[in-house]
């Protein structure tokens, strides 16, 4: 006999924001999903469920029709399914393939970090959140999608964070709406800006791609998944970088070993993902009355996939809330799982782990934690360091 | 309509499992629980990690590789060889019967 989904009343969102591994770990050993009050959603932890989760499409739907996501960004690939998913798919991920990534996009993206670093070298600290990592994620987003090179990386990110605000509104705010719609119809601009030349010659970028799809897109659909790419393209790789510097930074002998072995910084981009994933939360939609684990799901329900808490499931990982980079070889969940497999994959692990963190270590002397400003981090939904104070020798 | 596939380990160990007629090697592989095939994108080419060797003799029964999956396979955590494919992309049909599948040393 399965049980209905239990609830716990006694977990703050404070907490959740702080830290949400403790909450995890409790919940983890609760149940296969739990309804936790303070969150409003049916949380999943255990990576063995998630697995079998993404797996199972007919049962567990990304499609909902109700989204706050589509109401914002249009109805983007990322909450289809099968058929219709796969065609928008396909028109995104030419310009994400690993190839494509070693040899068009990685001299790109050396650039930008080359300049981005000599902007602050000779100032001896910093805060790597916006003089590095921020901008870093932007302008390489910008690149990607073939925006004009003018655009400022501050409106990347404040357009990137508006569109999220939004998508998590469920207080129904009015003004975090209207901040989310004035972003879509600035990047609506940006497309129409960009888009002749793109239809003009073919190139990587996405708009390119998307423009000379086997499957014509409308305009809406290139707008929706656009919009998607930039909700959801900027803050990975952003805290990403910052979580890979802080655990080197915060394991001295672990970084003396990536210092020795350079084929070690994609490892620890790989772990850092693993550890503190980017994206700890994504929802699924159930579809029909069906069993989950220990739990009796009901048709209808909003499941919140915890792949932050499944990254540090004790029965798949050993020591799992511990940062280490030489732990077997074992596949996670920070990219997630099944059809919708991180599409940015192959160039997060190029910008993060090949490129911006082994030049920031290369460049900065001997590069260490503030002696006196803190690392802050925070979220569970999107969780990642708010600030990374550093110093340096100059 | 089932055929029978044997999955060789790196290290030699086999696997001999039923797969059906039309679903893909990958799923074969997961359904029946071998070892060595990760699939993380399960059967998206987006992952590179169902890695599999096949008998030459077996690649006329394959659709040719895509573009797509041969930049995947470049990116394989165990260099590819002749004879590599990702298996989610290669759909079981009777040619498969007795076949042995070699599975790398890492996905």
């Amino acid at each position: 006999m399965h049980s209905l989904v239990p609830t716990m009343d006694d977990i703050g969102f404070e907490e959740l924001m702080n830290d949400p591994y403790p909450s995890f770990d409790r919940i983890r050993k609760e149940a296969s999903a739990v309804w936790v009050s303070s969150a409003r959603i049916n949380l999943v932890t255990r990576f063995d469920d998630i697995m079998h989760i993404e797996r199972n499409h007919a049962d567990f739907a990304s499609t909902n029709p109700g989204s706050l996501m589509n109401k914002i960004m249009g109805h983007s690939l990322m909450r289809k399914d099968d058929e219709e998913h796969q065609v928008e798919r396909k028109a995104v991920e030419t310009a994400f393939r690993p190839g494509v990534v070693k040899q068009y996009w990685a001299p790109r993206l050396e650039a930008i970090s080359d300049r981005l670093i000599a902007g602050f070298e000779k100032d001896g600290e910093t805060d790597l959140f916006n003089a590095f990592a921020a901008p870093m994620a932007a302008y390489g987003l910008t690149e990607l999608l073939g925006f004009k090179s003018d655009v400022a990386w501050q409106d990347m990110c404040d357009w990137s964070q508006s569109l999220m605000d939004a998508v998590g509104n469920y207080t129904a705010d009015p003004a975090i709406e209207a901040r989310g719609h004035a972003a879509a119809a600035s990047i609506a601009t940006e497309i129409d800006r960009a888009m002749p030349e793109h239809r003009a010659t073919e190139n990587p970028s996405v708009l390119s791609s998307m423009a000379h799809a086997e499957s014509l897109h409308s305009i809406d659909q290139i707008r929706a998944n656009v919009n998607v790419i930039v909700g959801g393209g900027l803050n990975e790789p952003r805290d990403s970088i910052l979580t890979t510097v802080m655990a080197l930074l915060s394991n001295p002998d672990q970084l003396a070993q990536v210092r020795e072995n350079r084929k070690l910084f994609a490892k620890a981009f790989e772990e850092a993902v693993r550890w503190v994933a980017p994206i700890g939360m994504y929802p699924r939609r159930v579809t029909r009355d069906v069993v989950l684990g220990d739990t009796q799901l009901k048709e209808g329900d909003q499941i919140g996939l915890c792949v932050g808490a499944a990254n540090r499931d004790p029965s798949r990982f050993e020591n799992a809330h511990a940062f280490d980079i030489n732990r077997p070889r074992q596949g996670h969940l920070g990219f997630g799982a099944g059809p919708h497999f991180c599409a940015g994959t192959w160039v997060a692990r190029q910008m993060v782990g090949e490129i911006a963190v082994p030049m920031l270590f290369d460049r900065l002397k001997n590069l260490r934690l503030h002696d006196s400003k803190p690392v802050t981090e925070r979220g569970w939904v999107f969780r990642g360091p708010t600030s990374l104070p550093v110093q340096w020798d100059v | 309509m089932t055929v029978k596939l044997t999955f060789v380990a790196h290290d030699g160990g086999e696997h001999e499992v039923s797969a059906d007629v039309g679903q893909s090697v990958m799923e074969a592989a997961l359904s029946n629980g071998v070892e060595g095939i990760t699939a993380e994108c399960n059967g998206s080419a987006a992952c590179a990690t169902c890695h599999a060797i096949f008998d030459e003799a077996l690649l006329v029964h394959m659709p040719e590789i895509t573009e797509h999956e041969n930049d995947m396979l470049d990116f394989a955590a165990t260099e590819r060889v002749a004879g590599s494919r990702l298996s989610c992309q290669i759909p079981v049909t009777d040619a498969f019967n007795g076949a042995r599948i070699m599975l790398p040393e890492e996905q």
